[in-house]
């Protein structure tokens, strides 16, 4: 992993469930709060921060090259205004940014975050496939974050992968049982369901992801077969 | 002697189980407008009513045929009558009374008064006989001795039967109704200028020769036509005394039509809220598999959205006005009742085991969502209930008030959080899957007896055809998940299939395997 800092803007709820996800991820976790009230929280440790363009006392500590920034402030125009910040100042940092909505979600994009979660439309996606599908969303859930022995994993085409240059739709995925390739991702694409007219036709070259659900023994036999590895940066958003 | 047996046999109709629930049927058939068959009689009977009044019609210039004219008299009235004997059972309990008399002197150590008994049941069915109701009822069967001209226009009294089937027109009465002192006051009113005004024609009018006003009856019928502005023109005054009698008469009648005008009016514009209320609630009952949301807050009014989306029934009930207004304006179901109130929901007439999948918490407020929560478990043990959860110190609480699901948008934030850092990707795959607005979606397929017959087997699906990916089957007897199931899997009744694609093939896949024949 490149990113080995995660920063916290924001101390609230949101925060507080965040650094417990994304603290193993990473070599450090800073927590910047807007108000001084929360420096003295038992706990945490927690640095102060404005909204001037004085991040000097944060450069002084981390390296901003290798991290990544989480802003979670509650109060929306805030936020906006903090990433806006943060990204004029550092081009190349990656901004992870909570919405409250998606008008906000919007703003939050064009001021410069690289991934924006809305949090009522995805609480309320979660909600509808909980009540509506019950069965696909314990399936997901259990995928995605739970430890399930069943994975989903991107996997990334190397040099050496005997797919490259291989139109997608002449690969025959019934030889690699126990794997379901779902999607394919390439730089001047986005993710394509590996079934859409888009990616039928697509070559497959290096660098390009596969997104496949699979038992972690069953990926691991397809990555050595496909001579591809596992993929684990997400900076495909600044593509 | 005489009197045991009566008393006997009024406890045994009390106690029986199969009188009492006839008694009940015909109750809901005749009263409950809630009543699913209802309707059906309802139907039947305003159908009778015009074939009887088509028949009247018809008679006036042609002739009829016998049967039609049988139909009309006999048969219509003896239905009529039946219906009638059946009121008049239902309206009050016999039975009832006597036990109640029986149970009250005995607990006095008195001897029972049959009498007085007797007495109150005289009295509770004449009540009945003397309704207006009843005695519509009555006249409609008059036609049954037609033999008499006079009775056959009875059947028209038929008409006013009507009254009784059409809920519109009990709205309209009961909206008028609430006027009833306005209207009283106008009736006086209108009366007396009528009564005024056709002594003062008579007498300026009735000596003189040329006037059209000779007689009382014609001075009374020249006040009404005047005062009610229609004026037809046929009687009129030709003295001066009786034209500024009629000047009077004018505008009185202006303003006894503005003042009824005004009054109708104003009563519906009160009314209109209750009205609507009343249909809603109407509506509901007849709704299956409904969503209540309680609170509808931005995050309630997204989730009601995207329910709809899917084709689910929703009814949104929160105590600020302001609120249900939003609902309504987004189309759906909404009442300002407090969610946390047991009487808002007994005001529906839902049923909740039947009638809800679920009851949906989304105050952004714990403190609301354990009331609600409390609320519903107090009339239902079974019903589930999701709520929010704003504060994770809360999480006990909430669950100690019987709530099924307790989301808590946070902690669903750190762990896409997490996801996002370490697989963007196939989080962002798995994201677009559960998204409503993404074109490619995780569906379930229920296997049915149906597609059993066609498919037995996994293999035999084809799903590739149709673009779809077969993620797995759910054994729901096994509740078990079988990713990527083999070929030769063996489909049973109630299964799932979990795929995955466009929305378009999937509907096409899932048509193609409710389809029995295919070409080969």
């Amino acid at each position: 992993m490149s990113d080995t800092t995660a920063l916290i803007f924001g101390y609230n709820n949101y925060s507080i469930e965040m650094l417990k996800n994304v603290e193993h991820e990473y070599d450090k976790v800073k927590i910047y709060s807007l108000y001084e009230k929360d420096l003295k929280t038992e706990g945490y440790s927690i640095g102060h921060f404005d909204l001037s363009d004085n991040w000097q006392e944060m450069e002084d500590d981390i390296d901003i090259k290798k991290s990544v920034a989480f802003c979670v402030l509650e109060e929306m125009d805030k936020n906006v205004f903090l990433v806006i910040s943060l990204r004029s100042t550092y081009e190349n940092l990656s901004i992870i940014a909570v919405a409250s909505h998606k008008e906000d979600a919007n703003k939050l994009l064009m001021a410069g975050a690289n991934k924006v979660i809305p949090l009522v439309e995805t609480t309320a996606d979660i909600i509808t496939n909980m009540l509506e599908n019950p069965i696909s969303n314990d399936i997901l859930h259990e995928i995605l974050y739970e430890k399930s022995a069943l994975k989903i994993a991107q996997i990334k085409i190397g040099k050496e992968s005997h797919f490259k240059d291989e139109e997608l739709s002449s690969i025959d995925w019934s030889h690699y049982n126990g794997i379901i390739v779902l999607s394919i991702m390439h730089k001047d694409m986005k993710s394509e369901f590996i079934y859409s007219s888009k990616a039928k036709r697509h070559v497959v070259q290096e660098d390009d992801v596969l997104v496949v659900v699979g038992f972690d023994q069953d990926i691991k036999d397809f990555e050595k077969r496909i001579g591809s590895n596992r993929y684990v940066n997400w900076n495909h958003w600044g593509w | 002697m005489f009197k045991k047996l009566i008393i006997d046999f009024a406890f045994y109709l009390q106690t029986s189980k199969s009188y009492q629930a006839r008694k009940h049927f015909y109750e809901n058939l005749l009263n409950n407008n809630k009543y699913r068959y209802k309707k059906y009689l309802d139907i039947l009977m305003i159908s009778l009513i015009f074939i009887s009044v088509a028949v009247l019609i018809r008679e006036v210039k042609h002739p009829i045929h016998d049967y039609l004219f049988y139909f009309n008299s006999y048969v219509i009235s003896i239905v009529f009558l039946i219906e009638y004997l059946f009121r008049f059972w239902i309206h009050s309990s016999v039975s009832k009374i006597i036990v109640e008399r029986a149970e009250h002197d005995s607990f006095l150590a008195h001897e029972v008064n049959l009498y007085k008994a007797f007495k109150k049941i005289v009295i509770v069915k004449l009540s009945y006989i003397f309704s207006l109701t009843a005695i519509i009822d009555i006249l409609a069967v008059m036609p049954f001795f037609h033999e008499l001209r006079l009775l056959r226009l009875f059947i028209l009294f038929r008409v006013f039967k009507l009254f009784r089937y059409a809920n519109s027109f009990q709205t309209l009465a009961s909206v008028l109704a609430s006027k009833k002192f306005e209207f009283f006051t106008l009736g006086i009113f209108a009366s007396v200028v009528i009564f005024v005004s056709s002594v003062l024609i008579y007498v300026m009018e009735a000596n003189n020769p040329a006037s059209p006003v000779k007689t009382m009856f014609e001075a009374v019928y020249w006040s009404i036509v005047t005062i009610s502005t229609v004026g037809y023109g046929d009687v009129v005054p030709i003295t001066h005394e009786g034209r500024v009698v009629a000047l009077v008469v004018i505008i009185a009648g202006i303003a006894v039509l503005a003042f009824t005008t005004s009054l109708v009016v104003s009563a519906f514009t009160e009314k209109i809220d209750e009205i609507k209320e009343i249909k809603t609630i109407e509506d509901i009952t007849k709704l299956k598999n409904v969503y209540l949301i309680c609170g509808y807050e931005d995050l309630a009014q997204d989730v009601a959205k995207k329910l709809k989306k899917h084709g689910s029934s929703i009814i949104v009930l929160d105590s600020d006005l302001q609120k249900i207004s939003t609902a309504k304006n987004d189309g759906f179901t909404a009442l300002q009742y407090d969610p946390g109130e047991t009487e808002s929901y007994k005001k529906l007439h839902l049923s909740m085991e039947k009638q809800v999948k679920a009851i949906l918490c989304l105050h952004e407020n714990d403190v609301a969502n354990v009331y609600t929560a409390l609320t519903v478990r107090s009339l239902s043990k079974e019903v589930h209930i999701l709520s929010l959860l704003m504060e994770n110190s809360n999480r006990k609480k909430l669950e100690y008030a019987g709530i099924n699901k307790l989301i808590y948008p946070q902690e669903l934030i750190g762990l896409i959080t997490k996801e996002l850092v370490g697989q963007p990707v196939a989080f962002e795959v798995v994201h677009e899957l559960r998204s409503e607005s993404s074109n490619v979606n995780i569906t379930e397929i229920l296997i049915t007896q149906r597609i059993l017959e066609t498919y037995a087997l996994v293999s035999e699906l084809n799903n590739k055809d149709f673009r779809v990916v077969l993620l797995g089957v759910y054994k729901k007897n096994r509740e078990h998940f079988y990713f990527n199931a083999m070929g030769e899997t063996l489909l049973e009744a109630g299964d799932f299939l979990l795929v995955i694609g466009y929305k378009v093939f999937i509907k096409e896949f899932e048509q193609y395997l409710h389809t029995r024949i295919h070409d080969e």
